[in-house]
């Protein structure tokens, strides 16, 4: 029952607490890129769900079974780039060959997420907060990805209606996607001080 | 392709792959053999500062013990028991590392008690994300120096009272609540565990 | 020879140049957004930080220049990844050595300069097709243009929250400080509004 507590509260934390990109500034990047619309945001998002669970296990396997046993900590990240970049190229085969109709709707995007920083920085951070349990691990991945799906889709949603609004011409863009992305931080603070 | 082509092809492609994976690793190999020893100095420097602050009549801080310390909700975590000597080698206090939950992200504290484990000397913050301007100011003198010399039990937060008064209510930062009951319930959830475990293991009373 | 050898000095300016306004990576290119939101809290963890990607950029374009015509094409984003991952766990050790207190605060922002789209879209793009000296200079433009542009965010940032520079104060002891600034709110609406002044200047449009 106590696992299943932390597992939760790890799970909603790390969606609306401690959000990747609203308050850890990962993923930025594509944050910007994507968020045009609803339907690509829902895709990339997908994609990253998919590639962050998978990366976090791998790489929290790797991290203690491996480098921490043998003390080789210090090539953690190298060993963990490599782990994604590979993992995103074989996900990118097996889903093209065996589910082409999922390949149709993230598949693009699989490619360009091996450099965003959120992969790479999920894995940081699990290891920087010493999680210590796979399963807790698994989940944490999880509701990173979530929570970038989540935090996506909401700037698509708003991004949507800023296209019919009067924005003045140097604000177009990247300004005004940033400042209301720093207006979404503001609300998302609200929820600061939730998980005791 | 027979095995042997096969193994060429593949090192045809891939040579430069192999050779710079070598160098690179060399390269990483001696830049750790030459300052991790001055990181691991880095880290010891710094605690030692934290908790030369605490008890300042310390001369050199040993680390005594390791222990688990179990936080609300079944979370445990790791605490280490620094034994605070004098010049002569005689124990002038303790200090040992703890953590808790916060506002923003989790608090890391180092708690200095008196040799006894009945007052508590303080405590100084080794890692916290709190918010800036608020949270924040329990790293400043105003909200430490309520800690210097309470009585090393159940601690209470009240919203007013008598700051100057070294007793067991310690007055919230105003507009940081939750950053300074953290502090509170940090040492309030550490402190008997640590008491109990270092009783079992004779330290206490044990001055030498 | 003359005039090809005025033609490399040249190529030399107009690359060194580039870096620092045309092809700005943060205020044109819009790349390495990640550490610029995060590190710019205030002026010292940013400086670091912008020293550090101009090590690493000098140091991963010249060894992607010396191989340059030894790259199979498939393996060419792994071999480059490999390279920027060694100089980054380079960096890191040396600021943990060193600066430890810098170290702190920048804490998991130091490694995310590997996947920091800046160092491997100049390796992808100048250090494989140019010579040694072409590819030391883009990334020297290239990284003081980081550095600048982080140095410039982090300056307004830190001069609203806390009203110094640098740790010296500057504005007078009875300025209020807009503690907003520090938080991510402050990185967002200040990048915005940067940029978008960026467009008004170099656009002409308002």
């Amino acid at each position: 029952m106590d696992t299943l507590n932390i597992l939760l509260i790890g799970f909603i934390s790390i969606v609306i607490v401690k959000n990747l990109v609203l308050t850890k500034f990962l993923g930025i990047c594509p944050y910007l890129g994507v968020s045009g619309r609803i339907d690509m945001a829902f895709g990339m998002g997908m994609a990253v769900t998919f590639v962050v669970t998978l990366s976090g296990t791998l790489t929290w396997m790797i991290d203690h079974w491996v480098l921490m046993k043998f003390g080789l900590g210090v090539t953690r990240y190298v060993c963990f780039i490599l782990v994604i970049a590979g993992a995103v190229q074989l996900v990118e085969m097996y889903v093209r060959k065996f589910f082409p109709f999922l390949y149709k709707s993230f598949g693009i995007f699989l490619p360009l997420i091996t450099t965003n920083c959120a992969i790479l920085g999920l894995c940081l951070f699990i290891n920087l907060w010493g999680i210590d349990n796979l399963l807790e691990a698994v989940v944490l991945s999880f509701g990173a990805g979530i929570g970038f799906t989540m935090a996506i889709c909401i700037m698509a949603g708003i991004r949507e209606n800023l296209n019919l609004a009067d924005v003045p011409e140097c604000l177009k863009g990247a300004p005004i996607t940033l400042i209301t992305a720093g207006l979404l931080t503001l609300a998302f603070m609200g929820f600061a001080g939730m998980i005791r | 392709m027979s095995p042997v082509s096969k193994i060429k092809h593949f090192i045809q492609q891939s040579w430069l792959l192999i050779i710079s994976s070598f160098c690179f690793g060399l390269l990483i190999a001696i830049a750790n053999a030459a300052w991790s020893p001055r990181i691991e100095q880095n880290r010891i420097y710094k605690l030692n500062r934290l908790m030369g602050e605490l008890l300042p009549a310390a001369k050199s801080f040993e680390l005594t013990v390791e222990m688990k310390v179990e936080l609300a909700k079944g979370k445990r975590v790791k605490s280490n028991i620094y034994k605070a000597l004098s010049d002569e080698g005689g124990c002038v206090g303790w200090a040992f590392n703890c953590e808790g939950p916060g506002f923003q992200d989790k608090i890391e504290l180092v708690v200095g008690v008196d040799k006894d484990l009945e007052k508590v000397a303080g405590f100084n913050v080794l890692a916290s994300n709190e918010t800036p301007g608020f949270g924040d100011q329990i790293k400043l003198g105003y909200y430490r120096s309520q800690f210097v010399g309470v009585p090393a039990e159940k601690l209470e937060l009240v919203k007013t009272g008598d700051d100057e008064r070294i007793d067991s209510e310690i007055v919230a930062i105003s507009g940081a609540t939750v950053s300074s009951e953290a502090v509170v319930k940090i040492i309030n959830l550490s402190l008997p565990q640590i008491k109990e475990q270092m009783k079992e293991k004779g330290l206490i009373g044990n001055a030498r | 020879m003359p005039g090809e050898k005025q033609a490399t000095t040249e190529l030399y300016k107009r690359t060194l140049v580039a870096g620092l306004w045309n092809e700005n990576p943060v205020f044109r290119l819009l790349l390495g957004m990640c550490p610029t939101l995060a590190v710019t809290a205030a002026v010292k963890p940013a400086f670091t930080m912008g020293l550090s990607v101009i090590f690493v950029l000098v140091c991963s374009n010249i060894v992607v220049s010396f191989m340059r015509n030894l790259l199979k094409p498939h393996l060419r984003i792994l071999m480059f990844t490999l390279t920027i991952a060694t100089f980054v766990t380079i960096a890191d050790l040396f600021l943990r050595a060193f600066q430890p207190r810098m170290s702190e605060v920048l804490g998991p922002y130091v490694p995310l300069i590997i996947v920091n789209c800046i160092i491997i879209c100049r390796a992808e793009t100048c250090a494989s097709k140019n010579n040694l000296i072409v590819s030391i200079i883009d990334a020297l433009g290239m990284g003081v243009g980081f550095t600048l542009t982080l140095c410039v965010l982090a300056g307004v940032r830190e001069i609203l929250s806390t009203g110094a520079i640098w740790e010296i104060p500057i504005l007078p002891a009875g300025f209020v400080p807009w503690a907003a600034m520090r938080m991510p709110v402050g990185a967002f609406i200040t990048l915005g509004l940067l940029l978008a002044l960026v467009n008004a200047v170099s656009k002409r449009k308002y």
